[in-house]
């Protein structure tokens, strides 16, 4: 592993190299006071205090932290997470001066993962860029070794077959096809709202061979994650949470969980590239009214057992499968609730 | 009423502003320090504190003074109110019979030019009868006849029905709590983190009844970020809402993950010793994390102290007792000055306890007499 030193220099080159070129960009709805400190954290930072930068960023994480769960997520101005990413970044680079340690670069990353969950961009994904600036220079001890003994996920399938698979008599089931036409799939599926389940779409995607607990963990082991925790979002005992790729995995799939852990809806792609690598945007998804920006993938990695409440999704959906198989239970046509249902795509392994 | 004794004004907490805490020395202070305020030996009657600047208004003259962030000064007035979106403040106008002036300032003007908005204000209705005083409306944000009360967002002139009969009103981040002549509580607003007191997470649009608290006289109501507070006549305090940070002293799940235990998150034993234990139930099992409060829930100090007063930061809680010692628990209190939970300067110089009043604010505390005690945002 290369030195703290290494890893400093590896973080200025990504930095802007003056605290004038340090671009801060915040509207009116930023108090004049936040934009002090802030521009106060930037100067102790290119100032080399620190301490003092820690303290400040600290105070400005706080301060918009509160700002972020004041109201609806949606109505959150954009402004204040840009301001929560500001701080996460100097507070990241800042716990990783020499001499660093490995407890250090561990914060580090889990700032930048704070900052990409609940910030918004700055400084062209800046934060995307420290986060795999400090992904190399983890000691080798954090990594988790593979388990020679575990086996692919698909593989997992055939032997954990427990799960009651509901019968269900055949004019009640959803059409499967293999790779219909654009124009097949929009007449029949898209514009009249039914769904579908599409065959051989994602055979050829990286994931289908790649995927496995110790390739998710060897990518994204240590990144901060957020994990719901309960039977379902019904309930009462249900909770969000935050924990890393690892320990999730270690609490609430590997080793027989006690409870239930779910990773739910989570743009994960966004937020760890590399696994975006390993999956393709299918070509139906073009077909949509909207922009191809609005566009969002999410992820949902989960033990057996996890079960999402009947709901109704704004948009259409494109669901992708990997692993163990799901049932998915959907209200029948005609009316109002089965607009935007979704057109599954699932496949095996 | 008996008059206001003068007090001495401490402070501690973030003052990375500069605002006019103890010594100054660095941006945060830990243990109360006498405070610098402007112009050392002025008479403050009031204060109000927000995250980045502190208002002082004193008594005589009516002088606002501004302190931290933004620094200033202006006459003539009677009570401010000190947010960080919206400076109020409440003017009487020259000679007899003029009106009362409410205005709304933008915090960086430090009372110069124009305020954003101003109007006039009808007076506080004389009542009659025992304790006159002490019915008339509360302070800011509460306008003194009781009939409306200032927001930091637009609208921010906002009307009270006469029947509430409002007493004293207290905002949180989200939503409001009054305290009525007859000692009822009543809240409104965003109810996501259960801080209405209601038993849901639902908003409610108008001032609702606390149905949990019927039959118990309030004497005091104050509200946090995202929780709620109310004090009985008894003593006893009522604590709700969100308690992400420890606020409410109940079991926290952050606390418990940053190495700190419960139980500092709320205090002392009941024979007032330190306790410093896992959190743990009695099978050793760990004890369960309450991370919402929706319904109002009894606290009980140590020694059984009755309770006078009290004041919310936005994540966090301060309580002074009837025998004159401060209380402290939630955010910063466990992180920044882990183990603070009493007035450390009653060790230091026991009659000065008595004589201080506790205004804390941001992380700041400004004590004063030990009869107040103020927290505002964090």
């Amino acid at each position: 592993m290369a030195g703290p030193d290494a890893l400093w220099e590896a973080l200025w080159a990504l930095l802007p190299r003056t605290k004038e070129e340090l671009k801060l960009e915040l509207g009116e709805k930023v108090e004049g006071s936040v934009v002090m400190l802030l521009q106060e954290a930037a100067e102790l930072f290119y100032g080399d205090k620190r301490q003092e930068c820690l303290q400040t960023c600290e105070a400005l994480l706080d301060y918009s932290w509160e700002k972020l769960n004041t109201g609806p997520w949606q109505h959150v101005d954009k402004d204040w997470r840009r301001v929560f990413s500001f701080s996460c970044l100097l507070k990241a680079v800042c716990l990783c001066a020499p001499p660093g340690d490995a407890a250090s670069v561990a914060a580090a990353l889990k700032a930048c993962d704070m900052g990409l969950l609940m910030g918004a961009a700055i400084l062209g994904d800046i934060l995307l860029k420290v986060t795999a600036v400090l992904q190399k220079h983890l000691p080798s001890g954090k990594r988790p070794a593979p388990d020679p003994s575990q086996e692919p996920l698909g593989i997992k399938k055939a032997r954990n077959d427990h799960v009651p698979i509901p019968d269900v008599t055949s004019e009640r089931t959803v059409p499967r096809l293999h790779c219909p036409s654009l124009q097949y799939f929009r007449e029949h599926f898209l514009d009249p709202g039914r769904p579908v389940i599409l065959e051989g779409v994602a055979d050829h995607w990286p994931c289908m061979r790649k995927w496995s607990l110790e390739y998710i963990q060897e990518i994204a082991g240590c990144r901060t994650v957020p994990v719901e925790v309960g039977s379902r979002y019904t309930d009462e005992e249900w909770s969000q949470t935050l924990m890393t790729v690892d320990e999730f995995i270690s609490k609430y799939v590997r080793n027989e969980p006690k409870d239930i852990g779910y990773l739910a809806q989570h743009q994960l792609f966004d937020q760890i590239p590399e696994l975006k690598q390993d999956i393709s945007i299918p070509d139906y998804c073009c077909l949509g009214s909207g922009e191809e920006e609005e566009i969002t993938i999410n992820a949902w990695f989960g033990p057996q057992g996890t079960i999402s409440p009947l709901h109704q999704d704004p948009q259409q959906n494109f669901l992708a499968q990997v692993g163990a198989a799901q049932n998915i239970g959907l209200p029948p046509p005609p009316g109002p609730a089965t607009r935007g249902l979704a057109a599954l795509c699932t496949f095996k392994h | 009423m008996a008059e206001e004794r003068r007090g001495a004004w401490f402070g501690f907490g973030f003052c990375g502003f500069g605002q006019a805490l103890g010594s100054g020395r660095g941006r945060q202070v830990h243990s109360p320090e006498p405070l610098r305020a402007p112009g050392a030996g002025l008479d403050v009657c009031r204060v109000s504190a927000s995250w980045s600047y502190t208002a002082f208004v004193t008594r005589g003259g009516g002088q606002v003074e501004l302190s931290g962030f933004t620094v200033g000064a202006a006459g003539g007035c009677r009570d401010a109110w000190a947010s960080e979106e919206l400076l109020v403040v409440l003017r009487t106008g020259p000679g007899p019979g003029a009106g009362t002036e409410l205005q709304a300032w933008a915090p960086g003007s430090a009372l110069r030019g124009e305020p954003l908005w101003a109007q006039t204000v009808p007076e506080a209705e004389r009542e009659d009868g025992p304790g006159g005083d002490e019915t008339q409306a509360g302070p800011l944000p509460l306008l003194p006849c009781a009939r409306a009360y200032v927001s930091p967002r637009p609208p921010f002139y906002r009307p009270l029905a006469p029947t509430l009969r409002a007493r004293r009103l207290e905002l949180g981040a989200e939503h409001a709590l009054l305290l009525d002549a007859a000692g009822q509580v009543f809240s409104w607003g965003g109810g996501r983190h259960g801080q209405l007191g209601h038993g849901t997470l639902e908003a409610e649009p108008e001032p609702r009844l606390l149905q949990a608290l019927q039959g118990l006289t309030m004497a005091e109501v104050a509200a946090g970020g995202w929780h709620s507070l109310c004090v009985s006549e008894a003593g006893d305090i009522y604590i709700w809402g969100w308690n992400e940070s420890g606020q409410l002293a109940l079991p926290t799940k952050s606390l418990a993950e940053d190495g700190k235990t419960t139980a500092e998150a709320s205090g002392l034993n009941e024979d007032g010793s330190e306790v410093k234990r896992v959190a743990g139930g009695e099978d050793g099992a760990p004890a369960p994390f309450i991370a919402v409060q929706p319904f109002p829930a009894l606290l009980d100090l140590p020694l059984g102290s009755d309770a006078v007063k009290a004041s919310c930061g936005s994540r966090h809680t301060a309580v002074v007792t009837r025998t004159g010692e401060l209380y402290t628990w939630g955010w910063a209190v466990a992180r920044k000055a882990s183990g603070y939970s009493k007035d450390s300067s009653t060790e230091k110089t026991g009659p000065l306890a008595s004589q201080t009043h506790l205004y804390p604010h941001g992380e700041e505390v400004l004590l004063q007499d030990c009869e107040e005690v103020c927290f505002h945002d964090f």
